[in-house]
């Protein structure tokens, strides 16, 4: 089989990266290889399911807890900070999308420059002014509601559809951050809304259910993939799936011929050749298959002459703290499953060299549970004074943390519960690290005290491998990056990663949005290159 | 080629619940309402409660037992406290909530009054605790110009 473009993956970088090249070229020869399965979107009875009993139909394609006493697990912690994977991705049709909250935040341009401002990482060799036409493409690819007046982030083009308002649990966060001076702003989320253009994307009917969206109004790359072949006229687009790239093989040092991928229904090994091919499998995955297609030409694997792949990875400690507050006089409670107000104060140019960060005000603060109170038997009035009286509330967060060398990831000669290949994670946190978190407690316990809130102990921290990236770092130097500029791996002219991995820092936000800007950018990138303007 | 069918196999064999058994199960749903006396009018909801059940049976299909279970459970309830009484003693027996559950009383609350609970909460009870949006209520969008369909920050601040 030979095709002219082999994309590795099926998430939102894979499919914003199609979805250029076809519509520049709709005859495209495309294949994509997606090593998980399907599942079934925009169904009543798996949403009523997830709406009664909180069960999500898609938690099976989890990377399974790692191997603990009483449980044989998958994956390995190697280092002496754990990064769990489980929860963190959805190895399935559709990529991590599936299950993604839809923050779409911008990096800010101090990002770009992290090693010339602090010393710390790497630049990145292309500057936020490059990179900002791409944000707004995508923000209006995946359907962003947000505020187009916010100054955070520069901008040229407004938001596809206005932020939602601020709910009413935002207020005494609100009002807290305005008394301290701590500028907030409307989190950008992607949730379509109204348009008056043509658009098979249902508006978001706010029914706080995004995990599972009943319309398919949060952006999900499956959704996407699913229109482009059912809609979108496109004969030379393939979608593969139980399909587990094993390895990339080389025609010669310069140039990969294609893959070889195990077909798990039929057992068979299955040769594809291509003539360029997009590594579009996530930072964990798409690593690791470079890591793995060794030959004479690449011995220690593609890529990896200068034993870059696969280090420096990092991800975003998620920080929950909590407090607790006399009263409940608005009877504040969740009435949305997404957050509506983040604060990127402490995002900014003054704070990097430590670390940046930002604040989210959670939907589920103040934590009121009407559910949980009538089926514990609950009265009526006992359950009006509930809702009134004393309230936990919380704040989160993310911190921006920075690539070392010694941090990083590698194959494991095993298969998981999904038979792929089995993941080893060596990481550290920085010394650092602790006395960062006790400043930003410091941050945290002013907003309680405006909030009337005492706050509880110390956070709850998640090390969680959500954003991990920075593995496969793009630099115009090959001594320091694996890929280039435009995300191709040096020294070889049609290998081409399309992931977080390439990211060379991750500033303290989301990267799914950025991610998404990049692979726009490489199918203009790749257009251009075979002369389809 | 879905992995996750919404639809069991065993679903299609089974035969149809009986009328009966959709009068109890709304019976029940009802009182949900007037126990928390949060529903006054529960009427506009019977088809989705029906539709609700057969989606469950469609997806496990366990629960038409459930609800064939559950509907003879209730019909001893009543008989030894009457009818209020007898959900006011379904919604509030501790044991009934230990899980796994063992007896039939346990069966029908854990497995049917629960999931009514939410589904009720859902369609639009949470609204006499003082919220206009829930996770689950299909609340509306977000339309420029109009109200927003949950209570927010800017209408407190100008109201």
């Amino acid at each position: 089989m030979k095709v002219e473009t082999l994309i590795i993956g099926s998430g939102v970088a894979a499919a914003a990266l199609a979805q250029r090249l076809l519509a520049k070229n709709p005859n495209a020869s495309i294949l994509m290889l997606e090593a998980g399965r399907k599942v079934k979107m925009q169904d009543a009875a798996i949403w009523q399911d997830y709406v009664v009993s909180g069960k999500l139909p898609y938690t099976q394609y989890y990377d399974l807890p790692y191997p603990d006493r009483d449980q044989p697990g998958e994956n390995l912690s190697a280092g002496t900070t754990a990064v769990p994977l489980d929860g963190s991705r959805a190895l399935t049709y559709g990529g991590s999308t599936i299950h993604w909250g839809g923050w779409s935040f911008r990096l800010k341009p101090e990002d770009f420059a992290l090693r010339t401002n602090t010393g710390h990482s790497l630049d990145w060799p292309i500057s936020y002014a490059d990179l900002e036409p791409y944000y707004s493409q995508a923000e209006h690819y995946i359907g962003v509601s947000g505020d187009s007046n916010d100054p955070t982030v520069p901008r040229h083009c407004d938001y596809p559809f206005p932020a939602f308002p601020y709910t009413l649990e935002d207020q005494p966060a609100a009002e807290a951050m305005a008394a301290l001076g701590m500028a907030y702003s409307h989190l950008p989320i992607a949730r379509h809304g109204i348009t008056d253009t043509t658009s098979r994307h249902a508006p978001c009917q706010t029914t706080g259910t995004c995990k599972y969206c009943p319309f398919g109004a949060r952006y999900s790359a499956n959704n996407f993939l699913d229109d482009m072949q059912n809609w979108g006229n496109f004969p030379g687009l393939q979608i593969r799936l139980n399909s587990i790239v094993q390895e990339i093989s080389m025609r010669s040092r310069q140039q990969a011929g294609g893959v070889v991928y195990l077909d798990r229904e039929t057992g068979q090994q299955v040769v594809v050749e291509a003539d360029r091919i997009i590594v579009a499998a996530g930072t964990l995955e798409s690593t690791k298959l470079l890591l793995r297609s060794r030959s004479d030409h690449w011995q220690l694997g593609i890529g990896n002459d200068h034993d870059l792949v696969g280090r420096n990875i990092v991800t975003h400690p998620y920080f929950i703290f909590s407090g607790s507050a006399p009263g409940n006089p608005l009877k504040l409670q969740p009435e949305m499953n997404f957050p509506t107000l983040c604060s990127r104060h402490f995002d900014s140019p003054a704070e990097q060299a430590k670390g940046k960060f930002i604040l989210i005000n959670p939907p589920g603060s103040p934590t009121v549970n009407l559910l949980s109170k009538m089926q514990a038997g609950v009265s009526r009035l006992d359950m009006d004074r509930y809702v009134a009286g004393p309230r936990q509330i919380q704040l989160h967060g993310m911190v921006e943390i920075f690539s070392e060398p010694q941090n990083r990831i590698a194959n494991i000669d095993k298969l998981n519960h999904l038979g792929m290949q089995e993941t080893l994670v060596d990481f550290g946190q920085a010394a650092g690290f602790d006395p960062r978190m006790q400043e930003i407690q410091g941050h945290v316990q002013r907003l309680f005290e405006a909030m009337g809130a005492t706050m509880n102990a110390k956070p709850t921290i998640s090390w969680r491998a959500d954003h991990a990236a920075c593995t496969l770092r793009m630099s115009d130097d090959d001594s320091e990056g694996v890929t280039d500029r435009h995300m191709r791996v040096h020294g070889v002219d049609n290998l081409y990663v399309c992931s977080n991995a390439t990211f060379p820092s991750t500033g303290a936000v989301n990267p799914t949005l950025t991610l998404a800007a990049l692979a726009l950018r490489l199918g203009d990138h790749l257009n251009h290159a075979t002369g389809q303007p | 080629m879905y992995q996750t069918p919404a639809k069991h196999p065993l679903s299609a064999e089974l035969p149809a619940l009986d009328d009966a058994t959709y009068a109890a199960m709304w019976a029940l749903f009802c009182h949900i309402g007037k126990y928390w006396q949060n529903m006054p009018d529960p009427e506009p909801f019977r088809s989705q409660l029906y539709s609700f059940m057969l989606n469950r049976i469609n997806l496990r299909p366990v629960y038409r037992d459930y609800y064939l279970f559950a509907a003879a459970t209730l019909r001893g309830l009543i008989e030894q406290h009457g009818e209020d009484g007898a959900y006011a003693f379904l919604f509030t027996d501790t044991d009934a909530n230990k899980a796994p559950p063992e007896t039939a009383l346990a069966v029908t609350r854990q497995k049917v009054a629960n999931e009514f609970m939410a589904l009720q909460l859902s369609l639009g009870g949470f609204k006499a605790f003082g919220a206009i949006n829930y996770c689950g209520f299909i609340g509306g969008a977000n339309i420029p110009g109009q109200a927003a369909p949950y209570r927010t920050l800017e209408a407190d601040h100008e109201g």
